[in-house]
């Protein structure tokens, strides 16, 4: 987590850059903790554009709690990194460093899993089966819930 | 010596089983086919298929996918944009054309130039680039040098441009261009533009009404407003650099006349590029900056102090294309994640403001503002608000069962309806149409001498062409023109038609 009052020159960080087509120092931009480069768009507007984005990398944040962030702070949907305001980056890192994302809602999903099967309910129960958890039907097409429901549930 | 054996008690033995016996050799016979069969291919060896296939392993043919490994360099950034937007004013191939007249002062008056092709002059094409009036997917490519037909409307606004400079000074004419889609509309404000240009009008554009709502360029909202209003930075240091770029000269010319306490850098002595300047160098400043300069643009006295250099303003020509763009919701959203009318971004608002108010550009002007039917969001309300308009020209009254009104049960956007209800008695609606045919023969005339077009343009063909192209819809007579010039020529050699 950055501290509120730091300056601009700690804002905007110079890493090596791994793309060779790409100039050899890019400016990041720091946000939660995470260094985005300067011309990543802050919102994936597009699908097209989902390599450059930078908000919906973050768990628990998507294309509508994106859009939100944005407006709340008067930023528009096409918004690059490197042109967002040293005051709109802080915004940003406090708004998010209060909602609950990443790790905290992580917690919170295998939580609820593990609650699930503690109390013995049927989609505890199929959670630790690794089979669909809300009716689907299981005689084709299960890769998903074979792949991710275990007894240590993965997100 | 005799055997021991009876022949006949060795006869009587039970035959061994089948099984048992030795398997007998077989007799060796010549096969049908007469080649040896050593020749022959050694047999395939069967695989055995079960022991191979794993368990419910599918059977499907499975090819190795391709790598696609990138073996040119990708265009370096912003390079695909650029050559998207690229504006190709000549074509050195295409005939240049004797006598061909400039569009100027005197001709743009000229009814007897009526349906020729005049040039734009060639000092003004930098200004004309500058403010944008060319668009990419216009035919300017296909000729020697720029050009359009002087059709009655431009020399009607020619003649209406020559009055507000002269005998009318102070007058503001309005107009809503419409049309159908080719029918000439951004042209239209190009002639207009270049008009300005002549007289040393300032002139100011926007070129695309969308670019300010599709939510492309950042935007903030102004502190005590109610309804909020936002203002575009980006946008409105374009629209400086636009017209900086395009007036240089006028502006240049022109001293400050008016007090600015929010650029104290401005002296007396600036002119009003300085000012301009100001605000495309920091955008934080640039909408300030752009009321400022349409302050000083306005104004008719100077502030006191400042009567020294006073020189009176300039008519201006204020240009949009694209209107119905500003008649929805923007692509932007408020604090509330709701959408934000256009008609609240501040840039829109002031540009919708002069159609309102009476006297709006105080030296006198034009403002034309068009819609366009390529690149249209077809917002209901406006276009009701537009009948509702020729309407009014036409004479039918708003209390008449004839006057056109929203559809019953529609959501009606009721800020447009209520503008329009506003403006209406000083906009004027002028619809392009079609060409005539004198002046359809001017255009294609244009192309043969151009070298484009290889027949003989007489009154049969052309009525023909003015046919086909809806009445002398002045794009579709060009894609005419175009398509005659991929036919081959008859003389051609047959190793060329091959």
């Amino acid at each position: 987590m950055i501290s509120r009052g730091s300056s601009s020159n700690e804002q905007r960080t110079l890493v090596e850059s791994q793309d060779s087509s790409q100039p050899k120092y890019v400016k990041m931009v720091f946000i939660l903790g995470v260094n985005f480069p300067e011309r990543n768009l802050l919102k994936a507007s597009q699908p097209s554009y989902a390599r450059s984005k930078s908000l919906e990398t973050f768990f628990g944040i998507g294309n509508n709690g994106s859009s939100r962030l944005l407006s709340r702070f008067n930023i528009h949907p096409t918004c690059r990194v490197g042109e967002l305001a040293n005051k709109q980056v802080l915004d940003l890192t406090a708004v998010l460093s209060e909602m609950k994302i990443e790790n905290d809602l992580r917690r919170e999903v295998l939580n609820d899993i593990k609650r699930l099967k503690e109390t013995g309910t049927y989609r505890g129960r199929r959670h630790a089966l690794g089979l669909p958890v809300r009716g689907q039907r299981t005689r084709t097409q299960i890769k998903t819930p074979v792949r991710l429901n275990r007894m240590e549930r993965r997100l | 010596m005799a055997s021991s054996w009876c022949w006949n008690c060795l006869s009587r033995l039970r035959q061994p089983p089948q099984a048992l016996l030795p398997p007998t050799p077989r007799i060796s016979t010549a096969s049908f086919h007469s080649t040896a069969l050593r020749y022959a291919q050694p047999a395939k060896k069967k695989g055995n298929s079960l022991t191979v296939m794993k368990h419910r392993q599918s059977t499907s043919l499975r090819r190795k996918k391709k790598k696609v490994t990138a073996t040119a360099r990708p265009p370096a950034v912003g390079e695909r944009k650029a050559m998207r937007k690229r504006i190709v004013l000549s074509n050195p191939n295409a005939l240049e054309i004797e006598e061909m007249q400039d569009l100027s002062p005197e001709t743009m008056v000229d009814s007897r130039l009526r349906g020729t092709v005049v040039g734009l002059p060639a000092t003004m094409i930098d200004q004309l680039r500058a403010v944008q009036a060319f668009k990419p997917k216009q035919g300017w490519s296909l000729f020697r040098r720029p050009g359009t037909v002087l059709r009655r409307d431009t020399i009607e606004m020619g003649r209406l441009v020559e009055k507000i400079s002269g005998e009318e000074k102070g007058k503001v004419v309005k107009k809503i261009i419409t049309g159908m889609k080719g029918s000439g509309k951004t042209v239209h404000l190009l002639q207009a533009m270049t008009m300005g240009f002549l007289k040393n009008w300032a002139v100011i554009t926007v070129p695309d009404a969308r670019e300010l709502v599709s939510g492309d360029t950042a935007y903030a909202a102004i502190e005590g407003t109610n309804p909020t209003q936002y203002v575009q930075p980006g946008a409105a240091s374009a629209l400086l650099t636009r017209t900086v770029a395009a007036n240089t000269e006028l502006l240049s010319s022109l001293k400050i006349s008016q007090d600015h306490p929010a650029f104290k850098s401005l002296t007396p002595k600036s002119s009003l590029e300085d000012l301009a300047k100001l605000g495309f160098h920091d955008p934080a400043v640039s909408w300030a900056a752009f009321q400022a300069l349409w302050k000083e643009l306005t104004a008719t006295a100077p502030a006191a102090g400042l009567e020294k250099d006073f020189q009176p303003r300039p008519p201006m020509l204020v240009s949009v294309d694209g209107l119905a763009h500003w008649m929805t919701d923007s692509a932007y959203r408020d604090v509330d994640y709701k959408p934000i009318h256009a008609h609240d971004l501040a840039f829109v608002n002031h540009f919708l403001s002069l159609l309102k108010e009476g006297d709006s550009l105080k030296n006198g002007g034009l403002l034309l503002y068009a819609t366009s039917s390529s690149n249209n969001p077809n917002p209901k309300d406006f276009n009701v608000a537009l009948d509702q308009l020729k309407a009014r020209q036409a004479g039918i009254k708003p209390s008449s069962p004839e006057y056109p009104q929203p559809a019953a049960y529609t959501v009606t956007d009721p800020r447009v309806l209520e503008m329009f209800s506003k403006v209406q008695s000083s906009v004027e609606l002028q619809t392009l149409t079609g060409l005539t045919r004198d002046e359809a023969r001017g255009f294609m005339e244009y192309f043969a001498r151009s070298g484009l077009l290889r027949e003989s343009v007489n009154d049969t063909w052309v009525s023909e062409k003015w046919s086909l192209s809806g009445g002398g819809i002045i794009g579709e007579l060009e894609k005419l023109g175009r398509q005659v010039r991929a036919t081959a020529p008859v003389s051609a050699s047959p190793a060329a038609s091959a």
